[in-house]
């Protein structure tokens, strides 16, 4: 009764701004909505239309392509990051917090900031810097040929200092040991991070893959701010495809259709990854 | 025991405080229920324009002693906060935004109509303007509040500086923009540091098309064509292809638009224009207060669009007043809207203080003279296109996706440069006839 009691603040803020909501959203999303005329039964008519649209394909495509790549790129990065940054050293201290700052500064600013590096004229600031070493200039979020991989770009620089943070709280739990044993058995650093740090940042790991999965399909707020989804759709993805049928074009059932689906994808894959997790623990 | 006690009575406060919470939240303030509550109005503004509504509501409040509520959401969030009071069945009393939100707004049933007969002072209202207001069934679901046209803006002493004359045509259009695009139009030694169109290319909420739509009825073509009050898909014709046409040479061959511009909202765009990075805008003459501090007064000119091989037809909308369904202050509700189009509101709109910008453009009063209210030959010429050359969109049930669909396609055709442009409009007409027949109202 008492652990329930402790429990029911947190599940009644969460009944009322997490479960309510999301119930809501499945029921819209079965109806043609009209608050004021009264909202239309369609049954499964949204999500043919969502499964159907070529731009839900197309944005569908472009947030798999980021998800993998961001979450590739950051956690690789990451673990380079907190490769170079461990230890206890206090000037290390200082140098992580300074590295951190992308992850606390909020996305809507980071994207404005970015569409003012990438201008993609000469006098672009990363232009500027390509053109020292005779590249450039690139048009980076304007062509559909580079408009993603750019975007990829600022969400890797974003999220590869979180993964840093986790990876070096994982490599903090490794016995040091180890890799003095290692090291008088003549192993090559190489060998010490593929049979030592590795394996011991397995937890870790799973962890970033599941946050990082979940975090890529629902990117949403950097898209919009870098390029609202253009040029040409390039950079479309699923969230800013459900806003711009929500909110600029008042389609919320069928709005409504995207995110359930999101959801369940998001719900499905996140079992996959536990599963796979337990398994291999198993 | 006295521990477990302790221990419960944190946990029963805690429990109390969540359930606290949760119905304050459920209940919060439902001014639109509240037939005491002052009424509630919201407008599409930013802090430059804020400041012109209050001293209108102020002079509504000092005139009928009936208060107003004024707290619009932040600019950019204006669609996202309608539809989440809409869905909370709480929409503020009045709204005032562009007379594109009619369609969608009408469709969700957002709307009272407005019975214009019983309107006072409706008389006073150009019969055009009213037009704003008037939906495909030929009712009216909302009051005009102003109305402006397209005109071209042209940074005069870049023209003067290259020895050009004022564009009177595409062709000197296109050359003026070249010119601005590479011969160093600004003197600093540069020639690849300025532009020549400022060109809104996003496709959020369809601006690519807002602003295409122009060069589009120059050349002859339409998106839509209407006959007797039916409509059909006219995106796919010889002279809308010619205009696209035109217009991706700009974005692709002789590349006279900012390089950013496929991915650029109107927001960001008014700042190239401002920082000296563009030369040529064509836009509303909302746009004046800001430009005339930066670039400045002197140094840019207002012109009517340059003829298209078809006329120079811009786009003229406005905004309206929309008095909004479920309010229980359906009286003041009208007062408000009668005396917002009533000649006292309309002179406030115009005439603004330094670093404000006008919120009535064009008034919709046939008794405000633009003339002695402005004293400024450049909104005579916004008058004179408004008169000679301007039309809105459509009155279809809901233009909205027409332009959304429109834009994403232009956007695609102009960032990949390919040549099927015929190809590509044939595919989009395909779409919106669709929608067209989806709206009943096709021919």
């Amino acid at each position: 009764m008492v652990p329930w009691l402790f429990l029911l603040p947190a599940l009644l803020l969460f009944l009322v701004f997490k479960y309510i909501p999301m119930a809501e959203g499945i029921r819209l999303s079965l109806f043609e909505v009209r608050p004021f005329l009264g909202d239309l039964w369609v049954g499964l008519d949204n999500y043919a239309r969502v499964l159907s649209d070529e731009r839900f394909h197309n944005a569908l495509n472009n947030t798999l392509i980021l998800a993998v790549g961001q979450t590739a790129g950051a956690m690789l990065i990451g673990f380079g990051l907190a490769l170079l940054l461990e230890g206890t050293a206090r000037s290390l201290w200082f140098v992580r917090s300074a590295v951190f700052l992308p992850v606390v500064a909020a996305t809507a600013v980071v994207g404005e900031i970015w569409r003012l590096l990438y201008y993609p004229a000469e006098g672009g600031f990363l232009n500027s810097l390509l053109s020292w070493v005779g590249l450039g200039p690139s048009t980076f979020l304007d062509h559909p040929d580079t408009s993603l991989w750019s975007v990829m770009a600022v969400g890797i620089w974003k999220g590869a200092p979180y993964d840093m943070v986790i990876l070096l709280a994982g490599l903090a739990g490794i016995d040091r040991q180890l890799y003095e044993s290692a090291a008088i058995d003549g192993c090559t650093t190489w060998q010490r991070i593929r049979y030592i740090t590795l394996p011991a940042l397995r937890p870790a790991i799973t962890i970033l893959l599941t946050l990082a999965s979940i975090r890529g399909l629902r990117v949403f707020t950097e898209v919009y701010v870098l390029t609202g989804g253009g040029p040409a759709g390039s950079t479309d993805v699923w969230m800013t495809r459900v806003f711009s049928l929500g909110f600029e074009t008042s389609e919320l059932g069928v709005a409504s259709a995207g995110s359930v689906v999101l959801f369940l994808v998001t719900l499905l894959l996140t079992l996959f990854v536990q599963l796979l997790r337990r398994r291999r623990e198993a | 025991m006295q521990r477990r006690t302790a221990r419960t009575r944190a946990a029963f406060a805690a429990g109390a405080m969540a359930v606290g919470l949760v119905v304050s939240a459920c209940s919060g303030g439902a001014p639109q229920g509240d037939p005491n509550a002052p009424i509630e109005v919201w407008t599409r503004s930013q802090d430059d324009t804020k400041k012109v509504y209050e001293k209108i509501f102020k002079a509504f409040t000092d005139k009928t002693g009936i208060p107003v509520n004024y707290n619009p959401p932040p600019y950019n969030d204006f669609d996202k906060r309608v539809q989440e009071r809409a869905q909370a069945k709480d929409l503020p009393d009045l709204v005032i935004t562009d007379t594109g939100s009619l369609g969608p707004y009408r469709k969700q049933g957002f709307l009272l109509e407005v019975d214009r007969n019983a309107f006072a002072g409706q008389a006073d209202l150009v019969e055009r303007a009213w037009n704003n207001g008037k939906t495909a069934d030929g009712k009216y679901f909302a009051v005009p509040f102003s109305t402006q046209a397209q005109v071209l803006l042209v940074r005069k002493d870049w023209r003067e500086k290259l020895g050009k004359p004022v564009p009177k045509t595409w062709d000197e259009l296109a050359a003026l923009a070249n010119d601005f695009t590479t011969k160093d139009p600004d003197g600093n030694g540069d020639a690849k540091d300025t532009f020549g169109i400022v060109a809104p290319g996003s496709t959020d909420r369809g601006y690519l098309a807002w602003w295409a739509a122009n060069y589009i009825w120059q050349a002859g073509g339409d998106i839509l064509s209407e006959s007797g009050g039916e409509y059909k898909v006219a995106v796919n014709t010889p002279q809308t292809v010619q205009a696209v046409n035109w217009l991706k040479g700009l974005f692709c061959d002789s590349k006279v638009t900012l390089p950013n511009a496929l991915t650029m909202v109107t927001n960001d765009a008014h700042n190239y224009f401002e920082q000296g990075k563009a030369g040529i805008y064509l836009t509303g003459p909302y746009m004046f207060t800001r430009f005339d501090k930066a670039p400045g007064k002197d140094k840019y000119e207002v012109i009517p669009s340059p003829a298209g091989p078809s006329g120079s037809t811009v786009l003229g909308e406005g905004e309206v007043i929309y008095q909004m369904a479920g309010s229980v202050k359906t009286a003041e509700q009208k007062k408000l809207a009668e005396f917002l189009v009533s000649q006292q509101a309309q002179e406030l709109g115009m005439k603004v203080d330094a670093g404000q910008r006008q919120v009535v453009r064009l008034s919709v009063n046939k008794n405000v003279d633009v003339k002695t209210v402005y004293n400024d030959p450049r909104w005579d010429t916004v008058a004179k296109v408004y008169a000679d050359s301007a039309r809105p969109f459509p009155n279809v049930p809901n233009f909205q996706p027409f332009r959304q669909q429109t834009a994403e396609t232009l956007n695609s055709l102009f960032a990949k440069c390919g040549n099927d442009v015929a190809g590509e409009l044939n595919k989009l007409a395909g779409n919106l006839d669709k929608e067209l027949k989806s709206q009943k109202a096709a021919q």
